[in-house]
């Protein structure tokens, strides 16, 4: 009986602002904050100059910064995704290459490395010459644009692959040319693939700018930190930080709905309110488009002309030629690099990688004190672990959350949106900060190891994304199978446990295991509360050794890459396994 | 029903949460026999990683000394620029107490407290031997400090002192990458705490100089919960009785005596009540 009050909306409604209710009630009278907020320090100048101004500035620098990035990653992507569907085995191996080695190592560590390795590569005077120019600025733009472009290439690699092979027949067998399949079947069906997860990435590489501040770009991140540092503003510096990066967030990701919704395929009489306002928004594009059409179609061959003229076949030739020559030119170029990167190998100080790998894998385990972390454990064996826990943890979290997601009740559905949206818009280290500061210090009066703080954001963010994963898990499930479970007189929860969960986990876990590399590669980030994993303990050892950034940076990328690898080799092995109908279509 | 009672029992859980046991931090520490503090592990040489993977320096030194004073076991908590100050303002306090080459500061002392100065420092620049012949050449060039320390501001107002109206001073993560900084050419000085200065001075030998004059005074203090004066008189008759018996020099000249790889005189003394 409860039940069925419980489906009314009304009622619904009632109980989510009962318990909005009590939040806010146990948050201004019972709980004990003992904080005094004084958000005058924003606006008015104090001893250390205008905090609300260095706000903007990091603001910015920021939105800078993930403009350009965003623009180098599209051209990236575009260029690399293209040269992975490539015939020419170099072209492809060399794209190839790219696209594991920046996804498969943590952006922060790469950040490290252009900026603090790079720069001895050149000789001297191009070295004070890119000093000149604002160099880190440019490093942590092109670095969060390659970072962001190995993940975009793979998106439109997938993108173009998933056309069918029959439809490119179809289209051939109809008469269409190569540029006119290209341009009426390939493009728009690939946009309309990519365009959800491209969207995605825009917003993870404005997050991932955030990371700027540790080469020292006064980026958003950076100016919160100063305004903490400089006034002790713990709550007011987070709060608006985080406002602000949601802000950017819910902004890019209205954009790319509207960009989503104009290349939706819906009937003229069923169209929405915001593909209207998508329709006008685009109405440039598309005259451009039409005009382009118009040209084109003007400047178009009729079939009879299609006689090869000595001239034609002249140039024909000279194409060839340059092809070819470009080719050649690209294997020289590679030779070249290998040449160097084989050179560079060879002059590396192996002497202090190889006395500091101990310490890199295990850090001080079993030697170190009674009050570290497991007796010392730390390095990779520590990144390991962490992402090991929070990956269990957060993969029970997704399930509970994914599920009320797709709840129909209000009660669950929208809290649980809210969760989702609201940590996926906000940057990791943030929310690192956030829990290791404010969260489990203020809310939970939790006294705990910086590891297990660390862990607990992790464990915190990665639900929501697992969140994310269950949910489209449990959507590919065929309506039919819930309304038969139905029919058949299965509870929600029985539906769930046999039908529905364990068709969705099979075809989630290669998605788990990705999301696995993600948590292991982003347990870097734990190094800005001072956890002794592989990149705070490359820092430590790079801290005192000084002169061999190089080695040591290299050492830590090639540890990253090994593990982040094996693992997504096995992702892709399961995915091949658990789907055996995927065809691969050759351009 | 069931939701019901979950979020029933999520509300109750959260209240009992917030009823911790926060005592004065005097009592809490004699009782739990365990002494928090707070230490930068990337501060030569006050605290660093050392070619063992041990954590020492001269603060570590000295919170060891003050928890076997005190009759507890010291127990390290990492702390950054960034969040030194905001570990013992929290309530209650994540450490009880920071030593992590922090000055002492009247803004500081606003909302914390500070112990007596055991430790004093000025803040100077450092740069490339021979690069800075006379101290107007520092106007004009690019300058590295740490981001989270008032050194960027002190520069800032040093170099516009100096003459130059739009000093460029860049605030880097840590004292590594402002070192660094330095070494790779993208600055031709940093400035911060003359020690540790000194400190990274010594990893290349030869190649960097101190230059000019102190442009401030740095008293290192011991941060503490604001307003437990028991606590407060602890720590200061504590740091005292060490420069009384001696062992407060011990500690001093082992990081910074004449034998040491960052001698620093000392030319001050600690404040002694009779």
């Amino acid at each position: 009986m409860f039940k069925r009050h419980f489906q009314n909306p009304w009622v619904q409604n009632l109980t989510l602002l009962t318990l909005v209710g009590l939040v806010v009630y146990y948050f201004t009278f019972a709980f004990e904050f003992k904080y005094d907020f004084d958000w005058a320090v924003f606006f008015v100048e104090g001893q250390y100059g205008h905090m609300g101004h260095l706000m903007v500035t990091g603001l910015n620098t920021t939105l800078t910064i993930t403009f350009y990035s965003a623009i180098i990653a599209l051209v990236m992507g575009t260029i690399f995704g293209l040269a992975r569907l490539s015939n020419f085995k170099p072209v492809y191996w060399f794209a190839t290459c790219y696209v594991e080695l920046f996804r498969n190592t943590p952006l922060l560590i790469q950040l490290f490395f252009w900026n603090f390795a790079l720069p001895y590569a050149f000789p001297e005077e191009i070295r004070f010459w890119l000093f000149d120019h604002n160099f880190e600025f440019w490093c942590a733009v092109v670095g969060c644009g390659v970072f962001t472009g190995a993940f975009m290439a793979e998106i439109i690699r997938a993108g173009i692959q998933s056309i069918p092979k029959g439809l490119l027949e179809a289209s051939y067998s109809s008469g269409l040319t190569f540029p006119q399949t290209l341009r009426k079947i390939v493009l728009p069906l690939a946009f309309r693939e990519i365009i959800p997860p491209l969207g995605s990435e825009f917003l993870n590489n404005m997050k991932n700018t955030s990371l700027a501040m540790t080469i020292g770009v006064t980026e958003l991140f950076w100016s919160m930190q100063e305004v903490l540092s400089l006034t002790y503003r713990t709550f007011e510096s987070f709060i608006v930080a985080t406002a602000i990066y949601l802000l950017l967030s819910l902004i890019i990701a209205a954009f790319m709905n509207i960009v989503n919704e104009k290349l939706k395929i819906m009937p003229q009489d069923k169209k929405t309110m915001l593909r209207g306002l998508a329709d006008v928004l685009f109405k440039p594009f598309g005259i451009i488009g039409r005009g382009l059409e118009y040209v084109l179609w003007y400047f178009r061959r009729s079939p009879e002309k299609k006689t090869v003229s000595p001239i034609t076949r002249m140039c024909h030739t000279l194409t060839c030629w340059t092809v070819k020559g470009g080719k050649a030119l690209f294997l020289v170029a590679l030779a070249y690099v290998l040449y160097m990167l084989g050179v560079a190998l060879f002059h590396f100080n192996y002497e202090i990688i190889w006395a500091n790998l101990p310490a890199l894998l295990i850090w001080r385990f079993p030697g170190g004190d009674s009050t570290e972390f497991f007796m010392g454990l730390g390095g990779l064996s520590g990144s390991l672990l962490m992402a090991l826990i929070s990956i269990t943890g957060s993969f029970f979290i997704g399930l509970i959350i994914g599920m009320g997601r797709t709840a129909k009740s209000h009660v669950l559905r929208i809290p649980c949106t809210l969760y989702i949206e609201l940590v996926r818009g906000v940057p990791l280290i943030l929310v690192i900060l956030w829990f290791y500061q404010v969260v489990l210090q203020f809310v939970f009066k939790l006294e705990i190891h910086a590891f297990w703080a660390g862990t607990i954001a992790l464990t915190f963010f990665f639900g929501a994304y697992i969140a994310e994963t269950v949910r489209g898990g449990i959507e590919n499930i065929p309506p039919g199978q819930v309304e038969a479970a139905k029919a058949s007189g299965l509870t929600y929860f029985q539906t769930m446990r046999k039908i529905i969960l364990p068709q969705a986990l099979k075809q989630m876990l290669p998605a788990l295991v990705g999301m696995f590399i993600a948590a292991f590669k982003d347990t870097a980030l734990v190094y800005i509360i001072g956890v002794m994993d592989l990149t705070r303990a490359a820092y430590a050892i790079n801290n005192r050794v000084m002169i061999y950034p190089f080695e040591i940076y290299t050492t830590v990328i090639v540890l990253y890459f090994i593990f982040s690898y094996v693992m997504s080799l096995y992702a892709k092995r399961l995915e091949r396994k658990l789907s055996p109908e995927q065809v691969r279509i050759e351009m | 029903m069931r939701v019901l009672k979950i979020t029933a029992m999520a509300a109750l859980l959260l209240m009992a949460a917030s009823v911790a046991f926060a005592g004065p931090t005097y009592d809490r520490v004699m009782s739990t026999k365990v002494l928090k503090a707070g230490i930068s592990n990337q501060g030569i040489p006050f605290g660093f990683i050392n070619d063992k993977n041990e954590w020492v320096g001269f603060d570590v030194d000295m919170a060891t000394e003050i928890a076997k004073r005190l009759g507890a076991n010291l127990e390290k908590v990492v702390v950054n620029n960034n969040t030194r100050i905001s570990f013992v303002q929290t309530n209650p306090p994540k450490v009880d107490m920071v030593l992590s080459n922090m000055t002492h500061k009247r803004v500081r002392d606003e909302k914390i407290d500070f112990s007596i100065t055991y430790f004093f420092d000025g803040q100077k620049f450092l740069a490339k031997k021979g690069a800075v012949k006379n101290v107007a050449d520092l106007a004009n060039m690019k300058v590295g400090s740490m981001q989270g320390t008032t050194s960027i501001v002190n520069a800032t107002e040093y170099l516009k002192s100096l003459g130059n109206a739009a000093p460029k001073v860049t605030g880097y993560d840590g004292e590594v990458a402002m070192f660094e900084a330095l070494r790779s050419g993208r600055v031709q000085a940093i400035t911060t705490d003359s020690t540790i200065l000194l400190g990274y001075a010594a990893k290349v030998p030869g190649q960097f100089e101190l230059v000019g004059e102190f442009i401030s005074d740095e008293p290192y203090g011991i941060g503490l919960p604001q307003d437990d004066s028991a606590w407060r008189d602890a720590i200061n008759f504590t740091v005292q009785d060490m420069w009384k018996d001696g062992t407060y020099m011990t500690i001093y000249n082992k990081w910074f005596g004449p034998d040491s790889a960052y001698p620093f005189p000392m030319t001050s003394k600690i404040e002694m009540w009779p």
